[in-house]
């Protein structure tokens, strides 16, 4: 994947992420039912947003590093 | 032996730790202010790491998330919300302040701003409003610290001597040694305070209600209102959206404004350490979730603190845990304190003498670290005042100091990314944007939607930053290059 791809389908997630979890994106999942590993529901869906973003900025930085590289060669 | 004793111990025990880490960290350090200031640029992963994560996660992560758990409900997933968004641009925007700190030979954020927009008022005012919002979060870590050792010693230790001994130490090894002991003991106290967040946040909903899902399925039926965001205000009634997704976004954008963390891309080693912190940190905030369990399993349990900060204690105290994992506990609720205590303290007077001071006055190197290691004394002593005000919730203390910290995140970007801006236009947007939130922040009735002071302050300044750069000259091109390339 180009560099320019990445950057922007990486911003994308974010953006998406900040809208899920502030007004309006969080209130159709503003409940408790159905309990996720025992948690409420809109605390499960924060977190699994937080999980993602791990392995979001994880394969950025594989794109990232291979430019990286690249440049030095 | 009365379980005081034992827990007093316990906790000397730990302090005395604390210390001995800092000091022999203290002894890698050069003695120059970089050495003081940046630690040599010298911090590799594991200790970025944590250095990141435990300054973030501190007495209001470790108090006042279990506080607002308990008490607020899903109002407190808004602490859970924004720190990724908040850390992920650093993955870029990290590396590049690193790269021209090492250039320009930058150890604060006013100095990349000021080298960028030269003007000695503009360092000031950075100094000043730094200074301004470091004051309540220092207040916080210690009457946070005060409160944990009050608690657990049924009132032997007050809170004036707890936060006075806790934070004695933390003053002690932060004046010798600066950033190397900072970082070190806060790799120490990281681990700690994640195995404690993780052990009693299981333990405790299984303990009292059979597990965790039973646990949130016995409150939603007891109170159906309280576990969906927005969740509830301090009064109990309902909290508004509008509120809870601008806290949400004012955190997001001030979080990595606060100069003690900012600061941190000049302490990494190289920039790929510097990016694997930010993919990691993410894993930190995660930590909030045993955090909130132990709040949670406060709700429907019969007796309440007499204040919602002092939940954790308390349950710890009412489920007649053995004391020494009482003393474990009150050790990682210190580790949370101290560890961001510290690099606030350390930070506030890095920041006061070279960005406040050392503009005006010529200083050589050894005055400057003298002068910031009476400044670290002169905050902690303020702080120390205010942290004995029974009045203070740890969170609110902490959510009014974003509304001023968010404003330096529009000058941070404009220096790095936009060859258009001018000084006047920066200078004019933080004076612009400051005066916003500061009016909200003393009329918070006028708020519209109920949005946090910051973002009104945000809507503000960036719309003038942008006018008065465009209404003045631009910078000359010889001068771009040193920073954007």
């Amino acid at each position: 994947m180009s560099l320019r791809t990445t950057r922007v389908l990486a911003a994308a997630y974010f953006v998406a992420m900040t809208v899920a979890v502030t007004w309006p994106g969080l209130v159709p999942f503003s409940r408790v039912e159905p309990l996720i590993f025992g948690l409420p529901f809109a605390m499960s869906w924060i977190a699994a947003w937080i999980a993602g973003s791990v392995v979001v900025l994880f394969l950025v930085d594989r794109v990232e590093k291979r430019y990286r590289d690249g440049e030095a060669d | 032996m009365e379980q005081w004793v034992v827990v007093t111990i316990i906790i000397s025990v730990y302090l005395g730790v604390t210390l001995t880490i800092g000091l022999l960290a203290g002894r890698r350090s050069t003695h120059s202010v970089t050495g003081y200031v940046a630690a040599d640029r010298s911090f590799g992963l594991l200790v970025m790491y944590f250095v990141t994560g435990a300054s973030v996660f501190s007495a209001f992560a470790f108090l006042g998330g279990p506080g607002w758990a308990y008490s607020r409900g899903g109002a407190a997933f808004y602490i859970l919300a924004y720190g990724a968004i908040g850390m992920a641009p650093f993955y870029w925007i990290g590396p590049r302040v690193a790269a021209l700190g090492r250039k320009h030979g930058y150890v604060t954020q006013a100095q990349l701003i000021t080298g960028r927009f030269p003007s000695k008022g503009l360092s000031a005012l950075i100094a000043l409003l730094s200074l301004v919002a470091f004051v309540p979060y220092v207040t916080l870590q210690m009457r946070g610290a005060g409160i944990v050792i009050e608690a657990v010693t049924d009132g032997h230790v007050p809170i004036w001597l707890g936060s006075l001994v806790a934070y004695g130490i933390v003053i002690v090894y932060v004046l010798s040694a600066g950033a190397m002991a900072v970082g070190w003991t806060n790799t120490f106290q990281g681990v700690f305070m994640v195995v404690i967040a993780w052990t009693l946040g299981l333990y405790l909903p299984y303990r009292l209600y059979g597990g965790i899902g039973e646990m949130f399925t016995q409150i939603q039926v007891a109170r159906p209102d309280l576990l969906t965001p927005p969740g509830l205000d301090a009064a109990g009634e309902p909290w508004t959206w509008g509120a809870f997704s601008t806290f949400i976004l004012v955190s997001a954008v001030g979080l990595m404004m606060w100069p003690h963390l900012f600061m941190k891309a000049f302490t990494a080693k190289d920039d790929d350490t510097m990016r694997r912190t930010v993919i990691l940190f993410p894993t930190f905030q995660l930590f909030l979730i045993p955090v909130f369990l132990i709040g949670f399993s406060g709700v429907l349990f019969a007796g309440s603190p007499p204040a919602p900060d002092f939940i954790l204690p308390f349950m710890i105290l009412e489920t007649e845990l053995p004391a020494i994992v009482v003393g474990l506990f009150c050790a990682g609720a210190l580790s949370a304190s101290m560890s961001t205590g510290d690099a606030l303290l350390h930070a506030s007077a890095s920041v006061f003498v070279e960005d406040g001071v050392a503009k005006f006055v010529d200083l050589d190197e050894k005055m400057q670290r003298r002068l910031m290691q009476l400044l670290v004394l002169f905050t902690g002593a303020v702080a120390y005042v205010f942290a004995q005000d029974p009045d203070s919730s740890l969170v609110l203390l902490l959510a009014s100091a974003y509304g001023i910290i968010s404003q330096f995140a529009p000058p941070v970007i404009a220096a790095l990314y936009w060859r258009r801006a001018t000084t006047a236009g920066v200078v004019a947007g933080l004076i612009a944007g400051a005066a916003t939130a500061f009016f909200f922040w003393q009329n918070p009735d006028l708020k519209p939607f109920d949005m946090h002071e910051g973002i009104l302050g945000l809507l503000v300044h960036v719309p003038v930053l942008v006018t008065v750069s465009l209404a003045t000259p631009a910078q000359s091109e010889e001068h771009l290059a040193g920073y954007l390339s």
